[in-house]
């Protein structure tokens, strides 16, 4: 049915997907700087930098899954991708606190 | 060729005395930019209870349509509703000033006379301006004072593209591209730090650096906030029509519930 999606986000409360969605953003964020940190300090190049921020976002998704009781739909409007997107800012968070805890810890004696 | 695997040591000096303030300074400065627009703004105009009943009665509209096809309302509800605006619309008796006069054409009004408009555009202007002053005069500092040496290295690699903006002061041609200089840890903390702003200042907050790319669009968007220009009585007329699709479109989501859920709970054959 053509008019799934819309029936599905009519279910949804507004006020409610605006507290969820500022939540999971939150959540997003910290997780990024968290990994930033770790890959700094464990002083981690290209690559393998950004395999880690990519396996601390498919690490935070599935967090999120399972406090959603596998049913994404019923709290975020849109699916899973909902869940696993980091969103542009948080690369950049990710980079930048990377960046500074590299610095503190390699670089500088 | 300098070995490009040796690293430099660096005086943990430049750590206390550059890292550490610019990105406290553009913190700070991102926290003052919020409450000087949040001071600079003047409170939303009022606007006269016709005009904001025209706004409403679209609106009403619109909300009976959008859940049209699978709405919560009962069929008799759902119809009279409808039908009270179709009629209303057509009559014109929600148009701020009364129903249409014979056939005067009701032109919008002018978007740069309209003072209501200007009012808008200035809002979106101050704020603009808000935004672009603090960022120029950090980079002045920054280039002023933090000039001609290396910060930091990045942990990850650039293209010599980048040589020419990242290690501005620093005149050596072949140091690795992973040793920047103060301003490229400026750009970092410009795009890395609105996450930040979003978890302290609130989700509208106005030091979001990544609002300031869109800012063209949203002054383009601001206008059509203020449908003073907006000719009701066109809107109306097709409002109508869009009243009457819908209501084809009609369904109750309790229709028949009774037998769906005696079907549910197997009490019917």
């Amino acid at each position: 049915m053509s008019a799934t999606p819309d029936i599905a986000a009519q279910l949804l409360f507004p006020p409610n997907v605006q507290y969820n969605n500022a939540r999971l953003y939150t959540v997003k964020f910290l997780s990024a700087c968290f990994a930033g940190a770790v890959a700094g300090v464990l002083g981690l190049e290209n690559t393998l930098g950004f395999a880690l921020f990519i396996l601390s976002t498919l690490l935070t998704s599935a967090c999120i899954y399972v406090k959603c009781k596998g049913r994404p739909g019923k709290y975020v409007p849109g699916g899973w991708w909902e869940l696993v997107n980091p969103g542009q800012d948080n690369m950049f968070s990710f980079v930048l606190v990377w960046t500074l805890f590299y610095g503190i810890v390699h670089v500088y004696d | 060729m300098a070995s490009s695997a040796a690293s430099l040591y660096l005086d943990p000096q430049i750590r206390d005395w550059v890292l550490f303030p610019i990105t406290l300074v553009m913190i700070l400065v991102g926290v003052l930019r919020h409450y000087v627009v949040l001071l600079l703004q003047s409170p939303p105009k009022k606007l006269s209870r016709a005009a904001i009943r025209e706004q409403r009665a679209l609106m009403r509209a619109q909300i009976l349509r959008t859940t049209s096809a699978n709405s919560p309302v009962p069929p008799s509800v759902y119809r009279s509703i409808s039908q009270h605006l179709s009629q209303a619309f057509v009559d014109g008796t929600y148009l701020k000033d009364g129903p249409p006069k014979g056939d005067a054409p009701s032109a919008p009004p002018n978007p740069l006379t309209d003072p209501s408009q200007m009012d808008g555009m200035m809002a979106g202007m101050k704020t603009q301006m808000v935004m672009m002053v603090p960022q120029m005069v950090i980079m002045g500092w920054i280039n002023f004072f933090f000039q001609g040496f290396v910060l930091i290295k990045l942990p990850f690699p650039l293209t010599l593209g980048f040589k020419s903006m990242l290690q501005r002061g620093v005149e050596t041609p072949d140091m690795d591209v992973r040793w920047v200089s103060s301003l490229s840890w400026y750009f970092l903390n410009f795009f890395g730090l609105n996450g930040l702003y979003r978890l302290i200042l609130g989700n509208e907050n106005s030091a979001d650096s990544s609002r300031d790319m869109t800012t063209p669009f949203a002054a383009a968007a601001a206008a059509p906030q203020a449908p003073q220009a907006q000719d009701f009585n066109k809107s109306f007329k097709a409002e109508r029509d869009n009243l009457e699709f819908a209501e084809g479109l009609y369904e109750w989501v309790g229709k028949d519930v009774e037998t769906r859920i005696l079907k549910k709970y197997g009490r019917l054959s």
